[in-house]
Protein backbone atom coordinates (compact mmCIF):
# COMPACT_ATOMS: atom_id res chain seq x y z
CA UNK A 1 0.00 0.00 0.00
CA UNK A 2 2.18 2.46 1.31
CA UNK A 3 5.26 1.02 -1.00
CA UNK A 4 3.17 2.69 -4.28
CA UNK A 5 3.44 6.38 -3.13
CA UNK A 6 5.67 7.63 -6.54
CA UNK A 7 5.65 11.52 -6.68
CA UNK A 8 9.15 12.76 -5.44
CA UNK A 9 11.51 9.48 -6.54
CA UNK A 10 14.06 9.89 -8.72
CA UNK A 11 14.67 8.43 -11.66
CA UNK A 12 18.29 7.44 -12.49
CA UNK A 13 19.75 7.98 -16.02
CA UNK A 14 22.14 10.52 -17.91
CA UNK A 15 19.90 12.66 -19.61
CA UNK A 16 20.36 16.08 -21.16
CA UNK A 17 17.60 16.80 -18.83
CA UNK A 18 19.40 15.46 -15.63
CA UNK A 19 22.60 17.04 -16.31
CA UNK A 20 20.96 20.32 -16.42
CA UNK A 21 21.73 22.71 -13.58
CA UNK A 22 19.46 22.12 -10.81
CA UNK A 23 18.19 25.80 -10.67
CA UNK A 24 18.12 25.95 -13.86
CA UNK A 25 15.47 23.27 -13.68
CA UNK A 26 13.85 25.13 -10.70
CA UNK A 27 14.21 28.38 -13.13
CA UNK A 28 12.41 26.71 -16.20
CA UNK A 29 9.98 24.66 -14.06
CA UNK A 30 8.27 28.35 -12.43
CA UNK A 31 8.53 29.73 -16.08
CA UNK A 32 6.71 26.88 -17.69
CA UNK A 33 4.07 26.65 -14.82
CA UNK A 34 3.43 30.90 -15.37
CA UNK A 35 3.20 30.61 -18.76
CA UNK A 36 0.64 27.57 -18.75
CA UNK A 37 -1.37 29.83 -16.84
CA UNK A 38 -0.40 32.75 -19.34
CA UNK A 39 -1.05 31.16 -22.15
CA UNK A 40 -5.12 32.44 -23.25
CA UNK A 41 -5.65 30.47 -26.22
CA UNK A 42 -5.09 26.36 -27.38
CA UNK A 43 -2.13 27.46 -29.65
CA UNK A 44 -0.44 29.16 -27.10
CA UNK A 45 -1.08 26.13 -24.41
CA UNK A 46 -0.21 23.71 -27.40
CA UNK A 47 3.09 25.31 -27.84
CA UNK A 48 3.82 25.01 -24.02
CA UNK A 49 2.65 21.36 -24.36
CA UNK A 50 5.04 20.47 -26.97
CA UNK A 51 8.17 22.43 -25.18
CA UNK A 52 7.14 19.76 -21.95
CA UNK A 53 6.83 16.88 -24.21
CA UNK A 54 9.99 17.72 -25.97
CA UNK A 55 11.43 17.85 -23.02
CA UNK A 56 9.86 14.52 -21.58
CA UNK A 57 11.69 12.56 -24.44
CA UNK A 58 15.11 14.45 -23.84
CA UNK A 59 14.84 13.07 -20.26
CA UNK A 60 14.47 9.48 -21.04
CA UNK A 61 11.83 8.74 -18.24
CA UNK A 62 9.52 5.81 -18.99
CA UNK A 63 6.22 7.28 -20.37
CA UNK A 64 4.90 4.61 -17.54
CA UNK A 65 6.34 6.65 -14.78
CA UNK A 66 4.25 9.63 -15.79
CA UNK A 67 1.15 7.82 -16.34
CA UNK A 68 1.26 6.12 -12.91
CA UNK A 69 1.88 9.25 -11.63
CA UNK A 70 -1.43 11.20 -13.76
CA UNK A 71 -3.66 8.13 -11.89
CA UNK A 72 -3.41 9.32 -8.58
CA UNK A 73 -5.12 13.01 -9.62
CA UNK A 74 -7.38 11.68 -12.28
CA UNK A 75 -10.61 12.77 -9.58
CA UNK A 76 -9.20 15.96 -9.55
CA UNK A 77 -9.14 16.53 -13.14
CA UNK A 78 -12.26 14.65 -13.55
CA UNK A 79 -13.68 17.20 -11.28
CA UNK A 80 -12.93 19.92 -13.07
CA UNK A 81 -14.08 18.98 -16.22
CA UNK A 82 -17.27 18.07 -14.94
CA UNK A 83 -17.72 21.57 -12.89
CA UNK A 84 -16.21 23.35 -16.52
CA UNK A 85 -18.26 21.83 -18.30
CA UNK A 86 -21.64 22.96 -16.60
CA UNK A 87 -20.26 26.25 -16.06
CA UNK A 88 -19.64 28.27 -19.25
CA UNK A 89 -22.34 29.42 -21.53
CA UNK A 90 -20.77 30.41 -24.54
CA UNK A 91 -20.78 29.08 -28.15
CA UNK A 92 -23.67 26.68 -29.80
CA UNK A 93 -25.80 24.60 -27.31
CA UNK A 94 -25.33 21.13 -27.62
CA UNK A 95 -26.98 19.27 -25.22
CA UNK A 96 -29.89 21.00 -22.21
CA UNK A 97 -31.53 19.20 -19.18
CA UNK A 98 -32.91 20.71 -15.97
CA UNK A 99 -31.24 23.52 -15.31
CA UNK A 100 -28.19 22.35 -17.13
CA UNK A 101 -27.00 23.30 -20.24
CA UNK A 102 -23.29 21.83 -22.23
CA UNK A 103 -22.08 24.36 -25.14
CA UNK A 104 -19.22 23.98 -27.81
CA UNK A 105 -17.44 26.38 -25.52
CA UNK A 106 -18.20 24.74 -22.04
CA UNK A 107 -16.37 21.86 -23.72
CA UNK A 108 -13.63 23.47 -25.08
CA UNK A 109 -13.11 25.21 -21.50
CA UNK A 110 -13.53 22.03 -19.85
CA UNK A 111 -10.68 20.03 -22.30
CA UNK A 112 -8.73 23.37 -21.57
CA UNK A 113 -8.58 23.46 -18.19
CA UNK A 114 -7.89 19.25 -17.80
CA UNK A 115 -5.02 19.89 -20.02
CA UNK A 116 -3.76 22.48 -17.75
CA UNK A 117 -3.37 20.49 -14.75
CA UNK A 118 -2.09 17.58 -16.42
CA UNK A 119 0.63 20.03 -17.75
CA UNK A 120 1.17 21.62 -14.71
CA UNK A 121 1.64 17.86 -13.01
CA UNK A 122 3.69 16.43 -15.93
CA UNK A 123 6.22 19.26 -15.90
CA UNK A 124 6.57 19.47 -12.01
CA UNK A 125 6.86 15.53 -11.73
CA UNK A 126 9.70 15.53 -14.13
CA UNK A 127 11.98 17.88 -12.01
CA UNK A 128 12.04 15.64 -9.41
CA UNK A 129 12.38 12.53 -11.72
CA UNK A 130 15.35 13.95 -13.00
CA UNK A 131 16.86 16.12 -9.70
CA UNK A 132 18.12 14.44 -6.92
CA UNK A 133 16.29 15.63 -3.65
CA UNK A 134 19.91 16.70 -2.50
CA UNK A 135 20.60 18.95 -5.90
CA UNK A 136 16.74 20.22 -4.96
CA UNK A 137 17.78 21.81 -2.09
CA UNK A 138 21.48 23.04 -3.34
CA UNK A 139 18.99 24.39 -5.69
CA UNK A 140 16.80 26.29 -3.42
CA UNK A 141 19.70 27.88 -1.20
CA UNK A 142 21.43 28.84 -3.78
CA UNK A 143 18.22 30.34 -5.38
CA UNK A 144 17.32 32.55 -1.94
CA UNK A 145 21.00 33.06 -1.02
CA UNK A 146 19.93 36.67 -1.83
CA UNK A 147 18.11 36.96 1.45
CA UNK A 148 21.65 36.86 3.24
CA UNK A 149 21.27 40.61 2.42
CA UNK A 150 18.49 41.46 4.42
CA UNK A 151 20.15 39.56 7.51
CA UNK A 152 18.59 36.09 6.75
CA UNK A 153 21.57 34.21 6.16
CA UNK A 154 21.27 31.60 8.33
CA UNK A 155 17.59 31.09 8.05
CA UNK A 156 18.20 30.08 3.93
CA UNK A 157 21.03 27.45 5.32
CA UNK A 158 19.01 26.37 7.82
CA UNK A 159 15.52 26.20 5.52
CA UNK A 160 17.66 24.31 3.12
CA UNK A 161 19.00 22.08 5.86
CA UNK A 162 15.88 21.10 7.26
CA UNK A 163 14.09 20.34 3.28
CA UNK A 164 17.29 17.86 3.17
CA UNK A 165 16.64 15.90 6.45
CA UNK A 166 12.90 15.70 5.74
CA UNK A 167 13.54 14.28 2.06
CA UNK A 168 15.90 11.85 3.55
CA UNK A 169 13.69 11.00 6.19
CA UNK A 170 10.78 9.89 3.86
CA UNK A 171 11.80 6.50 2.86
CA UNK A 172 12.95 5.95 6.43
CA UNK A 173 9.82 6.41 7.70
CA UNK A 174 7.24 5.12 5.47
CA UNK A 175 9.69 1.70 6.25
CA UNK A 176 9.01 2.36 9.59
CA UNK A 177 5.57 2.57 8.80
CA UNK A 178 4.75 -0.25 7.84
CA UNK A 179 6.92 -2.51 9.90
CA UNK A 180 4.88 -0.69 13.48
CA UNK A 181 1.56 -1.89 11.27
CA UNK A 182 3.00 -5.04 11.16
CA UNK A 183 3.63 -5.34 14.29
CA UNK A 184 0.75 -4.34 15.52
CA UNK A 185 -1.19 -6.64 13.09
CA UNK A 186 0.61 -9.25 14.18
CA UNK A 187 -0.75 -8.92 18.35
CA UNK A 188 -4.30 -8.61 16.25
CA UNK A 189 -4.93 -5.39 15.38
CA UNK A 190 -7.70 -4.61 12.75
CA UNK A 191 -6.76 -1.81 10.45
CA UNK A 192 -8.88 -2.77 7.78
CA UNK A 193 -12.46 -3.74 8.53
CA UNK A 194 -14.86 -1.57 10.94
CA UNK A 195 -16.39 1.70 11.23
CA UNK A 196 -14.79 5.44 10.48
CA UNK A 197 -14.74 6.15 14.22
CA UNK A 198 -13.33 2.50 15.08
CA UNK A 199 -10.62 2.96 11.76
CA UNK A 200 -9.26 6.22 13.16
CA UNK A 201 -8.90 4.72 16.95
CA UNK A 202 -7.25 1.65 15.21
CA UNK A 203 -4.18 4.25 13.94
CA UNK A 204 -3.26 5.54 17.71
CA UNK A 205 -1.24 2.19 18.11
CA UNK A 206 0.69 2.79 15.31
CA UNK A 207 0.76 7.00 15.62
CA UNK A 208 2.26 7.08 18.75
CA UNK A 209 5.12 4.79 18.27
CA UNK A 210 5.54 6.44 14.98
CA UNK A 211 5.70 9.60 17.08
CA UNK A 212 8.16 8.68 19.11
CA UNK A 213 10.47 6.90 17.16
CA UNK A 214 10.92 9.90 14.74
CA UNK A 215 11.32 12.04 18.40
CA UNK A 216 14.04 9.89 18.98
CA UNK A 217 15.83 9.79 15.67
CA UNK A 218 15.34 13.79 15.61
CA UNK A 219 17.24 13.71 18.69
CA UNK A 220 19.82 10.70 17.45
CA UNK A 221 20.50 12.94 14.53
CA UNK A 222 21.02 16.31 15.95
CA UNK A 223 23.72 14.59 18.27
CA UNK A 224 25.11 12.96 15.08
CA UNK A 225 25.13 16.59 13.52
CA UNK A 226 26.58 17.84 16.97
CA UNK A 227 29.59 15.31 17.00
CA UNK A 228 30.85 16.09 13.20
CA UNK A 229 30.98 19.53 14.75
CA UNK A 230 27.88 21.07 12.69
CA UNK A 231 26.85 24.71 13.30
CA UNK A 232 24.96 25.65 10.62
CA UNK A 233 26.01 27.19 7.22
CA UNK A 234 28.93 29.68 8.30
CA UNK A 235 31.97 28.66 5.99
CA UNK A 236 30.72 25.91 4.85
CA UNK A 237 31.85 24.68 1.42
CA UNK A 238 30.63 22.27 -0.83
CA UNK A 239 32.29 19.51 -2.45
CA UNK A 240 30.16 19.77 -5.84
CA UNK A 241 29.82 23.41 -6.74
CA UNK A 242 27.06 24.59 -8.93
CA UNK A 243 27.76 25.56 -12.27
CA UNK A 244 26.07 26.63 -15.12
CA UNK A 245 27.18 25.09 -18.34
CA UNK A 246 26.26 25.91 -22.10
CA UNK A 247 23.91 23.18 -22.10
CA UNK A 248 22.29 25.51 -19.15
CA UNK A 249 21.79 28.27 -22.07
CA UNK A 250 20.49 26.13 -24.30
CA UNK A 251 17.59 25.68 -22.31
CA UNK A 252 17.08 28.81 -20.95
CA UNK A 253 17.15 30.05 -24.11
CA UNK A 254 14.68 28.06 -25.55
CA UNK A 255 12.02 28.20 -22.94
CA UNK A 256 12.78 31.81 -23.49
CA UNK A 257 12.05 31.94 -27.14
CA UNK A 258 8.46 29.60 -26.83
CA UNK A 259 7.41 31.90 -24.09
CA UNK A 260 7.56 34.91 -26.09
CA UNK A 261 5.78 33.14 -28.38
CA UNK A 262 3.17 32.47 -26.19
CA UNK A 263 2.73 35.99 -25.51
CA UNK A 264 2.97 36.62 -29.42
CA UNK A 265 0.09 34.09 -30.18
CA UNK A 266 -1.87 35.39 -26.80
CA UNK A 267 -1.65 38.83 -28.56
CA UNK A 268 -2.14 38.06 -32.09
CA UNK A 269 -5.15 35.77 -31.51
CA UNK B 1 0.60 -34.58 12.34
CA UNK B 2 3.12 -31.60 12.25
CA UNK B 3 1.89 -28.86 13.70
CA UNK B 4 3.05 -26.27 11.41
CA UNK B 5 3.60 -27.19 7.68
CA UNK B 6 5.48 -24.92 5.08
CA UNK B 7 4.73 -26.04 1.22
CA UNK B 8 6.78 -24.90 -1.58
CA UNK B 9 6.46 -21.35 -0.49
CA UNK B 10 7.80 -18.88 -2.76
CA UNK B 11 7.44 -15.53 -2.46
CA UNK B 12 8.01 -12.54 -4.94
CA UNK B 13 8.57 -8.98 -4.18
CA UNK B 14 7.95 -5.68 -6.53
CA UNK B 15 6.36 -8.21 -9.08
CA UNK B 16 6.34 -6.72 -12.83
CA UNK B 17 8.72 -4.59 -12.04
CA UNK B 18 12.66 -3.96 -12.32
CA UNK B 19 12.90 -4.47 -8.50
CA UNK B 20 11.84 -7.51 -8.63
CA UNK B 21 13.10 -10.19 -6.75
CA UNK B 22 12.40 -13.23 -5.45
CA UNK B 23 12.99 -13.48 -1.16
CA UNK B 24 11.92 -16.27 -0.61
CA UNK B 25 12.13 -19.71 -2.86
CA UNK B 26 10.70 -22.95 -2.68
CA UNK B 27 10.95 -23.47 0.79
CA UNK B 28 9.69 -26.62 2.39
CA UNK B 29 9.74 -27.85 6.31
CA UNK B 30 7.88 -29.42 9.07
CA UNK B 31 7.80 -28.31 12.47
CA UNK B 32 6.64 -30.51 15.01
CA UNK B 33 4.34 -29.56 18.58
CA UNK B 34 6.78 -28.15 21.38
CA UNK B 35 10.17 -27.88 19.52
CA UNK B 36 12.34 -25.17 19.87
CA UNK B 37 13.46 -24.37 16.22
CA UNK B 38 16.21 -21.85 15.13
CA UNK B 39 16.74 -19.72 11.81
CA UNK B 40 19.89 -18.88 10.97
CA UNK B 41 20.89 -16.73 8.06
CA UNK B 42 23.27 -13.80 6.81
CA UNK B 43 21.09 -10.47 6.56
CA UNK B 44 18.66 -10.68 2.91
CA UNK B 45 18.43 -14.60 3.31
CA UNK B 46 14.58 -14.42 3.77
CA UNK B 47 14.48 -14.78 7.21
CA UNK B 48 12.36 -12.27 8.52
CA UNK B 49 9.97 -12.51 5.09
CA UNK B 50 9.55 -16.21 5.42
CA UNK B 51 8.26 -15.03 9.19
CA UNK B 52 5.88 -12.90 8.03
CA UNK B 53 3.86 -15.55 5.89
CA UNK B 54 4.00 -18.16 9.03
CA UNK B 55 0.90 -15.95 10.81
CA UNK B 56 -0.39 -14.48 7.29
CA UNK B 57 1.21 -11.10 7.57
CA UNK B 58 1.80 -12.32 4.32
CA UNK B 59 0.46 -14.08 1.56
CA UNK B 60 2.66 -16.41 -0.22
CA UNK B 61 3.44 -15.68 -4.10
CA UNK B 62 2.49 -19.94 -4.41
CA UNK B 63 2.85 -23.00 -1.79
CA UNK B 64 1.05 -22.91 1.41
CA UNK B 65 1.06 -22.86 5.20
CA UNK B 66 -0.29 -25.36 6.76
CA UNK B 67 -1.44 -24.82 10.30
CA UNK B 68 -2.58 -28.29 11.86
CA UNK B 69 -2.93 -29.95 8.57
CA UNK B 70 -5.37 -26.86 7.45
CA UNK B 71 -4.10 -23.99 4.96
CA UNK B 72 -4.14 -20.67 7.25
CA UNK B 73 -5.70 -18.37 3.71
CA UNK B 74 -8.34 -20.80 3.35
CA UNK B 75 -10.49 -18.61 4.44
CA UNK B 76 -8.68 -15.05 3.83
CA UNK B 77 -11.73 -13.61 6.65
CA UNK B 78 -10.69 -15.59 9.13
CA UNK B 79 -6.78 -14.63 8.78
CA UNK B 80 -6.82 -12.30 12.02
CA UNK B 81 -7.77 -15.18 13.87
CA UNK B 82 -4.65 -17.32 12.62
CA UNK B 83 -2.35 -14.83 14.48
CA UNK B 84 -3.88 -15.45 17.80
CA UNK B 85 -2.54 -19.09 17.05
CA UNK B 86 1.00 -17.96 15.83
CA UNK B 87 2.44 -15.01 17.57
CA UNK B 88 5.33 -13.13 16.00
CA UNK B 89 7.55 -10.75 18.48
CA UNK B 90 9.23 -8.49 15.89
CA UNK B 91 13.09 -7.35 16.14
CA UNK B 92 12.95 -4.34 18.61
CA UNK B 93 9.17 -4.71 19.66
CA UNK B 94 9.93 -2.25 22.47
CA UNK B 95 9.00 0.08 19.57
CA UNK B 96 5.63 -1.01 19.10
CA UNK B 97 4.84 0.10 22.84
CA UNK B 98 2.01 2.88 22.49
CA UNK B 99 0.11 2.40 26.06
CA UNK B 100 0.48 5.11 28.97
CA UNK B 101 0.55 1.87 31.15
CA UNK B 102 2.57 -1.14 31.51
CA UNK B 103 -1.25 -3.38 31.65
CA UNK B 104 -2.98 -1.43 28.96
CA UNK B 105 0.16 -2.29 26.66
CA UNK B 106 -0.05 -6.05 27.15
CA UNK B 107 -3.52 -6.02 26.93
CA UNK B 108 -3.76 -5.14 23.40
CA UNK B 109 -3.57 -8.47 22.13
CA UNK B 110 -5.74 -10.23 24.39
CA UNK B 111 -8.08 -7.32 24.05
CA UNK B 112 -8.04 -7.82 19.83
CA UNK B 113 -9.02 -11.48 20.59
CA UNK B 114 -12.19 -10.37 22.11
CA UNK B 115 -11.54 -11.67 25.57
CA UNK B 116 -13.53 -10.88 28.62
CA UNK B 117 -11.72 -8.19 31.39
CA UNK B 118 -11.41 -10.83 33.65
CA UNK B 119 -9.50 -13.31 31.40
CA UNK B 120 -7.85 -10.45 30.17
CA UNK B 121 -6.30 -9.87 33.93
CA UNK B 122 -6.10 -13.24 34.84
CA UNK B 123 -3.79 -13.90 31.53
CA UNK B 124 -1.39 -10.69 32.22
CA UNK B 125 -0.92 -11.88 36.15
CA UNK B 126 0.32 -15.26 34.49
CA UNK B 127 2.68 -13.62 31.93
CA UNK B 128 3.93 -11.04 34.25
CA UNK B 129 4.84 -13.80 36.44
CA UNK B 130 6.67 -15.32 33.68
CA UNK B 131 8.42 -13.32 32.29
CA UNK B 132 10.25 -11.47 35.32
CA UNK B 133 7.47 -7.87 35.64
CA UNK B 134 6.95 -6.93 39.22
CA UNK B 135 3.30 -6.15 39.69
CA UNK B 136 3.86 -2.75 40.83
CA UNK B 137 4.67 -1.95 37.29
CA UNK B 138 2.11 -3.25 35.67
CA UNK B 139 0.99 0.95 36.52
CA UNK B 140 3.97 2.74 35.06
CA UNK B 141 4.50 3.97 31.93
CA UNK B 142 6.33 2.14 29.47
CA UNK B 143 7.94 4.51 28.07
CA UNK B 144 9.77 4.90 31.31
CA UNK B 145 11.38 1.55 31.89
CA UNK B 146 14.92 0.54 30.76
CA UNK B 147 15.31 -1.17 27.43
CA UNK B 148 15.46 -4.66 28.70
CA UNK B 149 12.40 -3.62 30.42
CA UNK B 150 10.32 -2.32 27.54
CA UNK B 151 11.77 -5.82 25.31
CA UNK B 152 10.16 -7.65 28.50
CA UNK B 153 6.80 -5.48 27.97
CA UNK B 154 7.04 -6.37 25.07
CA UNK B 155 6.80 -9.85 24.70
CA UNK B 156 4.80 -10.10 27.31
CA UNK B 157 2.46 -8.47 25.02
CA UNK B 158 2.48 -11.08 22.57
CA UNK B 159 2.97 -14.26 25.18
CA UNK B 160 -0.98 -12.71 26.72
CA UNK B 161 -2.49 -13.84 23.86
CA UNK B 162 -0.85 -16.99 24.60
CA UNK B 163 -0.28 -18.61 21.21
CA UNK B 164 0.56 -22.54 20.07
CA UNK B 165 3.59 -21.25 18.48
CA UNK B 166 5.32 -18.21 18.78
CA UNK B 167 7.71 -17.00 16.57
CA UNK B 168 10.46 -14.68 17.90
CA UNK B 169 12.57 -12.13 15.27
CA UNK B 170 16.17 -11.36 16.90
CA UNK B 171 14.90 -11.14 20.28
CA UNK B 172 18.15 -10.62 22.29
CA UNK B 173 19.52 -7.76 19.68
CA UNK B 174 20.93 -5.04 21.21
CA UNK B 175 20.51 -6.88 24.97
CA UNK B 176 23.27 -6.99 27.41
CA UNK B 177 24.80 -10.20 28.37
CA UNK B 178 22.31 -10.37 31.27
CA UNK B 179 19.16 -9.15 29.29
CA UNK B 180 20.20 -11.82 26.16
CA UNK B 181 20.09 -14.66 29.39
CA UNK B 182 16.27 -13.53 30.50
CA UNK B 183 15.01 -13.47 27.39
CA UNK B 184 16.13 -16.78 26.49
CA UNK B 185 15.08 -18.02 29.82
CA UNK B 186 11.91 -16.15 29.11
CA UNK B 187 11.62 -18.34 25.76
CA UNK B 188 12.27 -21.36 27.52
CA UNK B 189 9.50 -21.03 30.51
CA UNK B 190 7.12 -20.09 27.91
CA UNK B 191 7.47 -23.28 25.96
CA UNK B 192 7.46 -25.40 29.34
CA UNK B 193 4.38 -23.79 30.35
CA UNK B 194 2.02 -23.58 27.64
CA UNK B 195 3.91 -26.72 25.64
CA UNK B 196 4.34 -24.12 22.89
CA UNK B 197 6.39 -24.45 19.56
CA UNK B 198 8.94 -21.91 18.91
CA UNK B 199 10.90 -20.41 16.04
CA UNK B 200 13.60 -18.12 16.23
CA UNK B 201 15.90 -15.91 13.91
CA UNK B 202 18.85 -14.98 15.60
CA UNK B 203 22.25 -14.37 14.91
CA UNK B 204 23.68 -15.52 17.85
CA UNK B 205 25.34 -19.26 17.73
CA UNK B 206 25.39 -19.57 21.37
CA UNK B 207 22.44 -18.91 22.22
CA UNK B 208 20.81 -21.33 19.23
CA UNK B 209 23.19 -23.86 20.89
CA UNK B 210 21.97 -23.57 24.27
CA UNK B 211 17.97 -24.07 23.12
CA UNK B 212 17.21 -25.09 19.36
CA UNK B 213 16.39 -28.35 19.12
CA UNK B 214 16.69 -28.31 15.19
CA UNK B 215 17.99 -25.55 12.80
CA UNK B 216 16.87 -23.53 9.41
CA UNK B 217 19.50 -22.42 7.61
CA UNK B 218 18.58 -19.88 4.90
CA UNK B 219 20.64 -18.74 2.30
CA UNK B 220 19.40 -16.48 -0.37
CA UNK B 221 15.86 -17.11 0.32
CA UNK B 222 16.65 -20.70 -0.03
CA UNK B 223 16.52 -23.22 2.85
CA UNK B 224 20.21 -25.06 2.34
CA UNK B 225 19.51 -27.11 5.52
CA UNK B 226 17.39 -28.31 7.72
CA UNK B 227 18.28 -30.50 10.90
CA UNK B 228 18.95 -31.30 14.18
CA UNK B 229 21.18 -28.45 15.60
CA UNK B 230 24.07 -30.72 16.29
CA UNK B 231 24.00 -31.73 12.42
CA UNK B 232 23.98 -28.45 11.13
CA UNK B 233 27.20 -27.44 13.57
CA UNK B 234 28.93 -30.58 11.96
CA UNK B 235 28.91 -28.17 8.84
CA UNK B 236 31.27 -25.79 9.61
CA UNK B 237 32.53 -25.78 5.69
CA UNK B 238 29.16 -24.76 4.53
CA UNK B 239 28.16 -22.74 7.01
CA UNK B 240 31.51 -21.00 6.53
CA UNK B 241 30.58 -20.36 2.69
CA UNK B 242 27.59 -18.92 2.92
CA UNK B 243 28.99 -16.13 5.77
CA UNK B 244 27.51 -18.14 8.86
CA UNK B 245 29.59 -19.32 11.51
CA UNK B 246 29.31 -21.83 14.57
CA UNK B 247 29.33 -21.30 18.12
CA UNK B 248 32.49 -19.77 19.35
CA UNK B 249 33.71 -22.27 21.89
CA UNK B 250 33.50 -24.68 18.63
CA UNK B 251 35.87 -22.60 16.70
CA UNK B 252 38.41 -22.91 19.50
CA UNK B 253 37.73 -26.89 20.08
CA UNK B 254 38.20 -26.69 16.20
CA UNK B 255 41.54 -25.12 15.81
CA UNK B 256 42.37 -27.43 19.46
CA UNK B 257 41.63 -30.41 16.86
CA UNK B 258 43.80 -29.28 14.35
CA UNK B 259 46.46 -28.63 16.93
CA UNK B 260 46.59 -32.53 16.72
CA UNK B 261 44.06 -33.01 20.42
CA UNK B 262 41.84 -35.85 20.40
CA UNK B 263 38.42 -33.50 20.57
CA UNK B 264 35.53 -34.33 18.72
CA UNK B 265 33.42 -32.18 16.39
CA UNK B 266 30.21 -31.73 18.16
CA UNK B 267 31.06 -29.12 20.86
CA UNK B 268 28.92 -26.41 21.13
CA UNK B 269 28.10 -25.17 24.21
CA UNK B 270 30.73 -24.16 27.05
CA UNK B 271 29.61 -26.57 29.65
CA UNK B 272 30.16 -29.44 27.12
CA UNK B 273 33.58 -28.40 26.45
CA UNK B 274 34.53 -27.78 29.81
CA UNK B 275 33.68 -31.42 30.79
CA UNK B 276 35.09 -32.82 27.56
CA UNK B 277 38.77 -31.09 28.18
CA UNK B 278 38.88 -31.95 32.30
CA UNK B 279 38.36 -35.27 31.29
CA UNK B 280 41.09 -35.26 28.66
CA UNK B 281 43.36 -33.41 31.52
CA UNK B 282 42.68 -36.15 33.87
CA UNK B 283 43.19 -38.55 31.35
CA UNK B 284 46.08 -37.59 29.88
CA UNK B 285 45.66 -38.97 26.76
CA UNK B 286 45.75 -35.66 24.78
CA UNK B 287 46.92 -36.67 20.95
CA UNK B 288 44.18 -38.22 18.87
Amino acid sequence: MLKDITFGQYFESNSFIHKLDPRTKMLLLIAVIVFIFVSQNAVALSLVALLIFVSMILSKVPLKMYLKNLKAILPIIIFTMIINLFYNASGDVILSFWKLTITTGSIYRALYMAARILLLIIASAELTYTTTPNDLTDAIEKLLSPLKFIGLKNAVHTLAMMMTIALRFIPTLIEETQKIMNAQKARGADLENGKLIERIKALIPILIPLLISSVRRAYELAEAMECRCYNGGEGRQRMKQLKYKSNDFTAFATVTIVCSAVVAINIIL
Amino acid sequence: MSILEVKNLTHTYDGNTPFMHDAVKNVNFSIEKGEIVGIIGHTGSGKSTLVQHLNGLLKPTSGEILLDGKNIWDDPKKIRSIRSRVGLVFQYPEYQLFEDTVYKDIAFGPKNMGLSENEIAKRISEISELVGIKPEYLDKSPFDLSGGEKRRVAIAGVMAMQPEIIVFDEPVAGLDPRGRADVVQMISDYRNKYNATVLIISHNMEDMALIADRLIVMNKGEMVLFDTTENVFKQYELLKSIGLNVPMVTQVMLSLKEKGLNIPDDIFTVDRAVDYLLTLIKGGNYNA
